[in-house]
């Protein structure tokens, strides 16, 4: 029996890549698609498909359990918060083994190896590092829960993929939403590895780990096989943009410098929470307690009666500002540390036992990929 | 007090919430008699949250009875059978919109309601907003010079806190943005513009799902003449969010974001210029807000003193005109989504 005429559960559906999985279903002739939909105002996206939206929640396991009935297949694309990643991915489990499923596809991340890959990650064979970022040791952590499950015979199949993009990708809106501000820097002239798996070919892959048993009990790594780096990611966005400010450029040192000059945690709180209790947003918002209304009416009436001179001279001796938000000085458009250590890595993962176990073949090169994106971004209003 | 409407409202989903209810309670001719929802916790929280002291039921059909409106703010598919219900028991309808979900049971309604002598008006709370008021008097006296056609486009991410989550099933909603927001701006352009002559409808549906997205070429046909006129909307991304009238002399806009104000731009003197038009009227609180005065008017149409805003009969020309929409539907090109090489081959 062709699998696409089994019943196939989907988590994470009204997300980017579970969303596109629920239309390449469709499209493939998939008659008895279930998404789990724990947003509703989320659904838009899959509520043009016919496909079965199920109200639920991953974080519940009877919620879970009855949302997947009879599926005979599970890509679990789902996310939580935190260590929700880690319920999320057990409960799921759970229901796919007391639901005897015939495969268990779980999208994971090459990002278990951290945000910048340390050099030998290259391959599957790699372990996996314990990375210090949340995010990154609670998908490790997953997978290791994925596995256990594999272990009590649940076929499970592993995919990392890294730079999804594709329609709908927040890093294409949000790469453009920035350029166009001219807040976009290239980090060390962009030489980064960007590891970019157009969604398309993401797709495939979830695919060929259906079909093919031999990916049974295995992981992949799953990206375009090109070695696209941030600044060829970056700049393919450029000419999308009419008169698109220039690229401002950085080298990984001196941003670095740069945040070794930063306050730490302690004194940044206190010199961020200082500059709040001054700020001009937080009076109007203790103004909603009548009493501190009351005692505000009274302090800005006693102000407006002194000299103008005394005035200034109250106000700059408390430092108090206008606004909580800092004027742009030129630190706020500095890449955030997590896009310095994402931009900065150096390994361009490998593609090698896909293309062995799984004949995968990626379709859709990064030029043509960039083109399709175009072409949503126009219609989406994103340019 | 014996003078007062006896109302009840039935579904105490989010637009009763934040909308019909407070409109209900502020109006000083109106009495509540009934909070109705078949969860009736939500319609107990409901009550407790506003500190009303009604009947709080799931019965619907016990109520009717006792009561001389109710306003039906259930999910669509629910609203032509109540209404039945409610014009057989000789109860006045405000109804939210749509006013059905086929044109042959919001015609029964109407056909109902004729006979029956009963009031049946439909939510279509624009046409009391501010800005619409000022646009109908801006297009009456000309002030665009000959108008020339139209640009509406409205959306964003769907973000409607939906208790019953019934707009995303065909069945309940009876389609997607179209029925939902669209039937709003068809409301308002028809009454604008005149009667819709000719359509050019697409959306995004793939078949047997809702539209997210609606693409329509409209041809009007009424006081001003031949008006060609394009409509877009969106749940999933963000639109400019605004109407725009072009004239000979100069161009308006209309905002979603200020439903109060009416901007003309044009030239004066070789410089651009935009003129905000706004009533003078004094904020009167929520008395201003469109809900408020839908309900006044429907009030006043239950008393007998005014004609409904919104009747049922103008509302059934906007469910046809969508309905024509959905059987002429053409699918919106998404090259980005097609799969013209994609792997549909499957191993069994």
């Amino acid at each position: 029996m062709n699998w696409l005429q089994k019943p196939i559960f989907v988590t994470g559906a009204t997300g980017f890549i579970g969303g596109r999985v629920c239309e390449r279903l469709v499209q493939a002739g998939a008659k008895n698609v279930r998404a789990l939909v724990h947003t509703v105002q989320h659904a838009s996206r899959i509520a043009r498909l016919p496909i079965q939206l199920v109200p639920g929640s991953l974080l519940d396991c009877t919620s879970v359990r009855e949302a997947m009935g009879d599926a005979k297949i599970v890509i679990h694309c789902g996310l939580a918060p935190a260590r929700g990643i880690l319920r999320t991915t057990e409960n799921t489990l759970k229901a796919a083994a007391d639901a005897g499923v015939e495969r268990f596809v779980h999208m994971s991340t090459a990002a278990v190896h951290g945000l910048t890959p340390a050099p030998g990650s290259e391959t599957e064979a790699a372990g996996l590092p314990r990375t210090g970022d949340h995010y990154c040791d609670n998908k490790g952590r997953a997978e290791r829960i994925v596995n256990s499950f594999h272990r009590r015979g649940v076929p499970t199949v592993i995919l990392r993929p890294s730079i999804v993009y594709g329609p709908f990708s927040a890093w294409s809106i949000r790469l453009v939403r920035e350029l166009r501000d001219g807040k976009v820097t290239l980090i060390d002239r962009g030489h980064g590895a960007c590891n970019t798996g157009y969604v398309d070919n993401l797709v495939d892959a979830v695919f060929l780990d259906i079909e093919k048993d031999q990916a049974v009990g295995e992981t992949f790594y799953i990206t375009d096989g090109e070695r696209i780096t941030w600044g060829d990611f970056i700049r393919a966005h450029v000419p999308m943009l009419e008169n698109a400010p220039p690229l401002r450029e950085i080298s990984k040192a001196e941003l670095t410098d740069y945040y070794r000059r930063q306050p730490g945690v302690i004194w940044g709180s206190l010199q961020q929470g200082g500059q709040l209790l001054r700020s001009r947003e937080l009076r109007l918002l203790l103004r909603r307690i009548p009493a501190i209304e009351r005692i505000q009416t009274a302090l800005w009436a006693w102000m407006q009666s002194q000299p103008e001179e005394r005035r200034e001279r109250i106000r700059a001796r408390f430092s108090i500002p206008e606004s909580a938000v800092p004027e742009n000085n030129g630190d706020l458009s500095m890449p955030e540390e997590v896009t310095v250590a994402t931009q900065t890595g150096t390994v361009f993962f490998s593609i090698a036992k896909a293309r062995k176990i799984l004949g995968y073949q990626p379709r859709i090169p990064f030029s043509r990929g960039i083109r399709l994106v175009e072409q949503w971004l126009r219609f989406a209003n994103h340019l | 007090m014996a003078d007062k409407l006896r109302m009840a409202i039935l579904g105490c989903g989010a637009i009763t919430k934040s909308r019909h209810l407070p409109a209900v309670l502020a109006h000083p001719d109106v009495r509540l008699d009934a909070l109705v929802d078949i969860d009736l916790e939500r319609a107990a929280a409901l009550a407790r949250l506003n500190n009303v002291q009604c009947r709080v039921t799931a019965d619907y059909r016990s109520v009717l009875g006792e009561v001389g409106a109710i306003i039906n703010a259930l999910p669509n598919h629910l609203h032509a059978p109540v209404i039945i219900d409610a014009l057989n028991a000789g109860v006045h309808v405000l109804c939210e919109k749509p006013l059905a979900i086929t044109s042959a049971d919001a015609r029964a309604c109407c056909e109902l309601a004729a006979k029956k002598t009963l009031v049946l008006a439909v939510g279509m709370n624009r046409r009391f907003q501010p800005g619409t008021l000022i646009l109908r008097s801006v297009l009456e006296e000309g002030l665009l010079g000959n108008l020339q056609g139209y640009d509406c486009q409205y959306g964003g991410s769907y973000d409607w806190e939906t208790t019953s989550g019934f707009y995303f099933s065909k069945t309940k909603a009876g389609g997607g943005v179209l029925i939902d927001y669209g039937v709003h701006l068809l409301d308002t352009l028809v009454d604008c513009f005149g009667p819709v002559v000719s359509i050019d409808y697409q959306d995004d549906d793939w078949g047997g799902g809702i539209e997210a997205n609606a693409i329509l070429d409209l041809h009007h046909h009424g006081t001003y003449g031949d008006i060609r006129g394009v409509m877009r909307l969106s749940r999933t991304y963000e639109l400019p969010n605004r109407l725009i009238v072009r004239g000979s002399d100069c161009w308006s806009e209309s905002p979603a974001a200020d439903t109060d104000v009416v901007l003309v731009h044009r030239h004066l003197a070789r410089q651009d210029v935009t003129m905000t038009l706004r009533h003078p009227e004094p904020n009167l609180g929520f008395r201003s807000n469109s809900f408020y005065k839908q309900l006044e008017n429907f009030v006043r149409s239950v008393q007998g003193t005014e004609p409904p805003v919104v009747d049922g009969w103008q509302a059934l020309s906007i469910i046809e005109l969508i309905e024509q929409c959905y059987a002429h539907r053409r699918r919106i090109p998404e090259p980005w989504s097609e799969p013209a090489d994609a792997r549909t081959e499957v191993s069994s």
